[in-house]
């Protein structure tokens, strides 16, 4: 097999375990089995492909049925990309590790794992691709799957949440359609590589910052990011558990992705217009999430708005621009899904303990005396959300901080610093309800819930990372080497 | 003349979809969904028209249509009649939940 295949794997993979996945489905065991074995070997054959980019220091570069690149389909997975799709397939896993001890009647539905690996189908595939219209056809099965998972979920609300979600996403998948029509009449080409050279060129077609805008828009409903955030919290409190989980972590992680690429890669010299706003948004969806988190009545809830917030730290960071502060962007948000994703485990197994399951505040008081081991976890990854050492995410708020102080940006990095402190607030509140208030009289918890081995690892992971950062770090530094240098980039999809 | 007939088209297209995306009735946003869905289709048609190259194979002269917007067009067309199906599945669970096909009655998630 040639060498640059191998970057097809992780999309390749699960995408053809889902036709097998819905015929297996009179036998849940089987299913399962299968299911989990093709999401391992996605997340292995990441992890290859990470491994590779990373030691050979060249993109591997598929074009698909050997058309040369501005012409075919084109694969590419460059460090970013092959960081973000090992993240995403890392928590993707551990995910459907929690589904598999999930006590959810969602998880018995025979089409919940193929659906789960459609969506982590679409997840990879638009961090591969090296076209801007496969962006938008992955986005699509990723919305759909999405949608899909959290229509049948045990929330009574699950549907109303879903529609509000797919209404929405169809509407940003309509705002990149217009940008790729309108790329497309400026310039001929909708292959990256191209495009990027292309608009270095001759940035002068009238359509170009329209369509920038229109990108922008649709990676910021992609990453919920703040005037087009409003789906959020009520989507993913309304998904079960382990998609929450997976949602809430590494999806909207997609926006961040975008936004990285269309600064360093697309419109590297438009730029300049998008960076101001994204600081504006990030900053005012650190408050608004943190503050949404505090004053909110349900666990689950409370760790959705966490993640409006704690993209407000990434974006402000992407919004800098400076090579520290890109590094520490990627750190925070590597960093930020293992916690969010493990966060949200852990909460989602108290609330299954829960007599009636719910994640409210009034209903799960006090359960958290029949699992210590969670609460144990759930301290550790609370701290690691607010960035108090040893944990991983202090080195990822260290480093935001490091890098505003360094372009001497003191206001935004003023008021991120305040909302930091919020995220103290509200988990160690979270904490104090679950764990350390006596449970109310009458009230039965369940004597089993969804297992804890996901978030085990996830927490353990982070522990691991908050000690031992320099591989993190390092490879961040290279990836922010790899953005600094698009040509790199370019020459190795298009040749010469 | 026809360049402007086109873009006068998918702009009333566009008006019509948009102003029924904002009607309280959900089916009616539904559809207003739909329309607009197909305002963009053309609009990625019309990004290709009267400005391709002849196709290597067809030994024609003159102006022809370029024919990757029509393949753009086909998938975005499949893409959103998948999507429109799974919007009206949903709409179906909750008008038969709600009873009702008023925006504002549908308020499960409103605290």
């Amino acid at each position: 097999m040639e060498r640059n295949t191998l970057a097809l794997l992780p999309v390749l993979i699960p995408l053809a375990a889902v036709p097998v996945a819905v015929l297996l489905r009179r036998n849940p065991r089987v299913q399962a089995a299968w299911s989990f074995g093709a999401m391992l070997s996605a997340f292995i054959t990441s992890a290859i492909v990470l491994q590779q980019v990373w030691q050979s220091g060249k993109p591997l570069v598929v074009q698909l049925g050997g058309w040369a690149a501005p012409f075919g389909i084109t694969f590419v997975a460059d460090l970013l990309s092959a960081m973000m799709v090992l993240m995403s397939q890392l928590v993707l896993s551990m995910g459907f590790l929690y589904a598999l001890g999930a006590r959810d009647q969602c998880v018995q539905y025979p089409m919940f794992f193929p659906l789960f690996l459609m969506l982590a189908t679409g997840l990879s595939g638009a961090m591969m691709t090296g076209d801007v219209f496969n962006l938008f056809v992955f986005a699509e099965l990723l919305v759909f799957a999405g949608a899909a998972l959290t229509a049948i979920s045990d929330d009574r609300f699950g549907t109303e949440a879903a529609y509000k979600y797919f209404y929405i996403s169809l509407l940003a998948s309509f705002a990149l359609l217009l940008a790729v029509g309108g790329l497309y009449v400026s310039y001929g080409t909708l292959n990256l590589a191209d495009l990027a050279q292309r608009i270095a060129a001759d940035p002068s077609p009238p359509l170009v910052l329209p369509a920038m805008a229109l990108m922008a828009v649709f990676f910021m409903v992609k990453g919920a990011v703040m005037p087009f955030h409003f789906w959020q919290p009520d989507f993913h409190t309304a998904a079960p558990t382990p998609v929450h989980a997976v949602l809430s972590s590494v999806v909207v992680k997609l926006g961040i992705y975008g936004f990285l690429r269309m600064t360093t890669l697309l419109f590297p010299a438009q730029a300049e217009l998008l960076r101001p706003l994204l600081i504006l948004a990030g900053v005012i969806g650190a408050w608004f999430g943190g503050l949404g988190a505090a004053g909110t009545y349900d666990a689950k809830r409370m760790l959705a708005y966490s993640t409006l917030g704690q993209l407000g730290f990434i974006l402000v960071a992407i919004g800098w621009g400076t090579p520290l502060a890109l590094i520490a962007a990627l750190v925070y948000a590597f960093n930020h899904s293992l916690l969010k994703a493990a966060m949200l485990m852990l909460a989602g197994s108290v609330a299954s303990r829960a007599p009636v399951k719910t994640a409210a505040f009034e209903a799960i008081t006090g359960l958290g005396k029949v699992t210590p081991a969670a609460g144990v976890l759930f301290l550790l990854g609370g701290m690691g959300l607010a960035g108090v050492p040893p944990l991983n995410g202090f080195i990822s708020k260290l480093l935001i901080f490091q890098s505003g102080a360094a372009i001497g940006d003191y206001a935004p990095l003023a008021a991120i610093g305040l909302a930091g402190i919020v995220t103290l607030v509200y988990v160690v509140r979270a904490f104090q309800r679950i764990w350390w208030s006596p449970m109310p009289e009458g009230v039965k918890p369940k004597p089993y819930g969804d297992r804890l081995v996901a978030p085990a690892i996830l927490i353990a992971l982070s522990v691991a990372l908050g000690i031992w950062p320099e591989p993190l770090l390092q490879l961040s530094n290279d990836v922010v080497d790899w953005m600094r240098t698009p040509d790199q980039y370019v020459r190795a999809v298009l040749g010469g | 003349m026809m360049d402007l007939l086109t873009a006068l088209a998918i702009s009333a297209l566009f008006g019509v979809g948009v102003f029924q995306m904002l009607r309280r009735n959900l089916i009616r946003s539904a559809i207003g969904l739909a329309i607009l869905s197909n305002a963009i289709n053309l609009f990625l048609l019309a990004a290709g028209a009267y400005r391709g190259e002849v196709a290597a194979y067809a030994n024609l002269a003159g102006q022809r249509s370029d024919a990757l917007p029509q393949a753009l067009v086909l998938t975005a067309i499949v893409i959103s009649m998948g999507g429109f199906a799974l919007i009206l599945a949903m709409l179906y669970v909750l008008s038969v939940r709600y009873k009702t096909s008023d925006s504002d009655e549908v308020k499960g998630l409103r605290h």
